[in-house]
């Protein structure tokens, strides 16, 4: 069974169709990316699946569950973890704190007014772990805001996988980074997601980090899927060239 | 000397026996609301009443335009609005008493309140610009509390009246209901200056710079101008607004230090309606909420507080978030 | 953090203080730590979860109000009435935070100084519950369970403000540290993001607000036989005005810091107001002073004076 299930998936902002009845499935342990020209619905669409907006027809399902018209923080709760395209961190906090608030969140006991070591044990077990695995513990111990581009977009991704989450959105993690920090960053990340636990939904631009990195490549254009399937098939996709070379930009 | 209640001083604020913005509403005659049984009756109670809700509304539309303009070209919410609004007020009350004259002190205390609004902009606001917003609500708050405790120092804490000029105190008859002509002058007012700030702001050099620099800053001062005196003269102007319009409410509901708070509060529902920035936002936020207020209160009077309070949540939950929610 | 040899240092001095000061300081003393509760009170909203109340004298007025009552018509002993009155703020804060929340930023701060405004109407239309503007006079330290009376002394009363007082710094203390403290900071660094990592964080501000407002209603709840009087003073806006500068000023998000800003405003008070009668204003300015040139207030600047040069932020 899919993990993750759009059907028929739509938004309208006033006149404007952002998100054009877009079906789609996504297995467990699949690296699906997602891309299009600007404006094609990309970001719009994780907001859907994130519950920051609703969709005004259609159904996302998790697991065999409704995620539709759930508010975003019930949906984070059932494992779907996300990360943005503008950094979104606790500056003041040290890598380790935000990677520890962040598995806190999923912590049945994160609300404790008193007392708390065992959660802020077990929190701190994950949110290391986490940074671990993306090569951050170096600078563990360093305010959020202080760090370089490149680690805070790795620290984002870092705070989502510290949720241990059955799913895993990354909203252009590559965004704003060099063309070294991005090449590092790709590299983390193959390794990440060589491990093959995760079940990951990526947007992207750079083509290089998707054929990189994903399984399959669903392609969006004007809200509307236009091409998915592995890499080389789209690569070879008449209508996503049209797409890409004679679209609006 | 120390003591038991030093921090309070044992002084009595001025009871808001009546809302400082709504002002007494002239009572119909007889003792109760009686069901007007003739037409003519009930056309004489609305209409006067609606000619209430425009007084009111010019009152509301002073503070409203003066906080939209403020917000549209600088970004910040002046907490102290409500505070110009009082300093008028009571600026105007000495002015009247300097110069035995409404219309000297009409002239004379936007003048002076806007002199010490572009002062403040000056010397403290242009400071914080690179600082986030919350520097701008502790400063504005910080001048609101500064005013408040200097008006009480220099005016003392009983509430003042304002006398309303000889050639404007009277009742005139409308359909054989009362009116004050205060109000009608008041409701005129507020016509005249919402035109002559629409003029303003279209046809004068100054007005098309503030309406440039409200929707791109960068440009005007790349085009040459110095934003900044943009900055300061549109503070001023808007403190001005809210002075003046702290005058024309002085003869309705007497200069008082609870003022500022109510003051604040319902400008800053009229803009949030109105949408902030917007100046013909100002003017329906003005119109509805005086309306709202005015027929409120004739039917339940002893809720005028409340009032404003549930026009606020109504407000907040059509549009949560208030100024954070601005959608296209 | 301050040490905590240095915290239970002042906890006794506090302690010794009966035996060495005269009547006047002590009584100036008891206010001080009064209002220093009051202070750290709305701390928790402004310093760790950076929710700004213009109208915190509500919860003082409301505890006030009630802890009147309750010592004038009933015969509570004095520390149940001043508790059940600071419970009473807490109950009628969690409505009001639920509507308060509907909003964020300069709203948030618009509802809060509305709601202290109606209730400072009612306060004056209310007469049978509030006295109207006379207020309530005579308000009695009723004596306590068993008969014990030691409150009703001027000394008693002290340590039971001073107890209260520093079982409160416990309390809240407890609560930054804990889960619920991490969520507070994390929405105050970034709300949206800490919603994103699955925290209903209008919880959370709700509950901050109902805690915050039971403290401060324990204030002013000890304010009403301490004063032996409430009156609708207590419910001005100025008074608001006054309580959030003493945090700002005194050092926002420490706990600490807001106490030491209370006992800072009392002081300067007594200092200036035998110069001059525009005292408060000369606060305002101090307060813009700080909010221009040292934000982190009095406690943030000692901190920093006394703090070796390190690499890290605190």
């Amino acid at each position: 069974m899919a993990l993750l299930e759009l059907a028929d998936l739509t938004r309208r902002f006033g006149g404007l169709v952002a998100v054009d009845s877009v079906t789609m499935q996504v297995e467990p342990g699949e690296v699906r990316a997602v891309i299009g020209p600007n404006g094609a619905g990309k970001s719009t669409l994780f907001h859907l699946v994130t519950g920051v907006l609703k969709p005004t027809a259609g159904e996302v399902r998790f697991a065999g569950e409704r995620l539709t018209g759930l508010p975003s923080h019930r949906i984070c709760q059932r494992g779907v973890s996300r990360t943005f395209q503008i950094t979104a961190l606790f500056p003041e906090m040290t890598a380790r704190e935000n990677t520890q608030l962040a598995a806190q969140a999923r912590h049945p006991q994160r609300w404790r007014p008193l007392g708390g070591g065992p959660v802020f044990g077990t929190a701190a077990r994950y949110g290391d772990a986490a940074l671990e695995r993306l090569g951050l513990m170096p600078i563990a111990d360093r305010p959020a805001g202080l760090l370089s581009h490149g680690d805070q977009r790795l620290l984002e991704v870092a705070m989502a996988l510290a949720q241990r989450p059955r799913l895993l959105l990354l909203d252009e993690p590559t965004q704003g980074l060099s063309v070294e920090e991005t090449a590092q960053a790709v590299a983390t990340l193959a390794g990440l997601l060589s491990d093959g636990d995760l079940t990951v939904l990526l947007v992207e631009h750079d083509m290089e980090v998707v054929f990189r990195l994903a399984h399959k490549i669903t392609v969006l254009h004007r809200g509307a899927v236009i091409a998915d399937g592995p890499p080389e098939m789209v690569r070879a996709d008449v209508g996503v060239q049209a797409a890409y070379l004679g679209g609006f930009a | 000397m120390g003591g038991v209640g030093t921090l309070h001083r044992g002084t009595r604020p001025c009871p808001p026996a009546f809302d400082p913005l709504r002002g007494p509403i002239p009572q119909a005659e007889g003792e109760e609301s009686q069901h007007p049984i003739a037409l003519m009756d009930f056309l004489g109670f609305l209409i006067t009443q609606c000619l209430n809700a425009l007084s009111q509304a010019a009152l509301l539309f002073f503070l409203g335009v003066g906080l939209t303009l403020i917000f549209g070209i600088m970004r910040i919410v002046n907490f102290a609005h409500g505070a110009f609004f009082m300093l008028g007020a009571y600026v105007g009350y000495t002015a009247v008493h300097l110069t035995g004259s409404f219309w000297a002190a009409l002239v004379f205390a936007p003048v002076a309140v806007g002199l010490v609004g572009a002062a403040f902009e000056l010397g403290i606001l242009r400071r914080l610009y690179r600082r986030d917003g919350s520097a701008f609500l502790m400063v504005t708050f910080g001048l609101t509390l500064i005013l408040g405790e200097a008006i009480r120092l220099v005016w003392g804490v009983a509430a003042l009246e304002v006398p309303s000029p000889q050639s404007l105190s009277g009742i005139v008859f409308i359909l054989d209901e009362p009116f004050p002509v205060y109000r009608l002058f008041l409701a005129g007012a507020g016509v005249v200056v919402a035109l002559a700030i629409w003029q303003f702001l279209e046809r004068t050099r100054l007005g098309l710079l503030i309406r440039a620099t409200s929707q791109n800053a960068e440009m005007v001062h790349a085009l040459g101008t110095d934003v900044r005196l943009v900055r300061s003269a549109v503070f001023g102007i808007g403190c001005g607004l809210a002075g003046i319009g702290g005058v024309f409410a002085a003869p309705l509901v007497t200069a008082s230090l609870g003022m500022a708070p109510n003051a604040v509060i319902d400008t800053f529902v009229i803009v949030i309606i109105g949408g902030m920035g917007s100046f013909p936002g100002s003017l329906i936020g003005a119109l509805l909420v005086a309306f709202v207020q005015v027929f409120g209160t004739y039917y339940f009077p002893d809720l005028a507080m409340a009032f404003m309070y549930l026009i606020m949540l109504a407000v907040l939950v059509v549009r949560p978030g208030g100024l954070l929610g601005k959608e296209a | 953090m301050p040490g905590w040899r240095a915290l239970l240092l002042i906890a006794v001095l506090l302690a010794a203080a009966p035996f060495g000061l005269p009547l006047y300081a002590m009584t100036l003393l008891t206010e001080a730590l009064i209002l220093g509760l009051f202070a750290m009170s709305l701390d928790l909203m402004v310093g760790y979860t950076r929710l700004y109340s213009f109208g915190h004298a509500a919860a003082y007025g409301l505890g006030a109000y009630a802890a009147g009552n309750l010592l004038l018509h009933t015969g509570l002993p004095l520390v149940f009435a001043v508790l059940l009155a600071a419970l009473f703020s807490g109950v009628v804060a969690i409505g009001v935070a639920w509507v308060c929340t509907l909003a964020t930023g300069v709203s948030f701060s618009m509802l809060t100084l509305a709601f202290a405004q109606l209730l400072y109407a009612i306060a004056f239309k209310w007469t049978a519950v509030t006295g109207a503007s006379d207020g309530l006079a005579g308000i009695p330290r009723s004596p306590g369970p068993f008969g014990i009376t030691i409150f009703g002394s001027k000394t008693g009363f002290y340590y039971l403000v001073l107890a209260l007082l520093i079982a409160a710094y416990l309390f809240c203390r407890a609560l930054v540290n804990s889960p619920f403290g991490a969520v507070l900071r994390g929405i105050r660094e970034n709300e949206p993001k800490t919603q994103a990592l699955g925290f209903n964080t209008r919880r959370y501000k709700i509950a901050v607000v109902a805690i915050a407002y039971a403290l401060g209603g324990l204030a002013g709840a000890l304010y009403a036989p301490f004063a032996g009087f409430t009156n609708t003073e207590l419910l001005f806006w100025l008074f608001s005005g006054q309580v959030l500068i003493m945090v700002i000023v005194g050092g926002a998000g420490t706990l600490v810091g807001p106490i030491l800003g209370a006992a800072f405003f009392l002081l300067v008070q007594q200092y200036l107001s035998s110069y001059t009668d525009s005292w408060a204003l000369f606060f305002g300015a101090i307060f813009i002073g700080f909010v221009l040139f040292a934000p982190q207030g009095i406690w943030g600047l000692a901190r920093r004076a006394l703090q070796p040069r390190s690499g890290n932020a605190v």
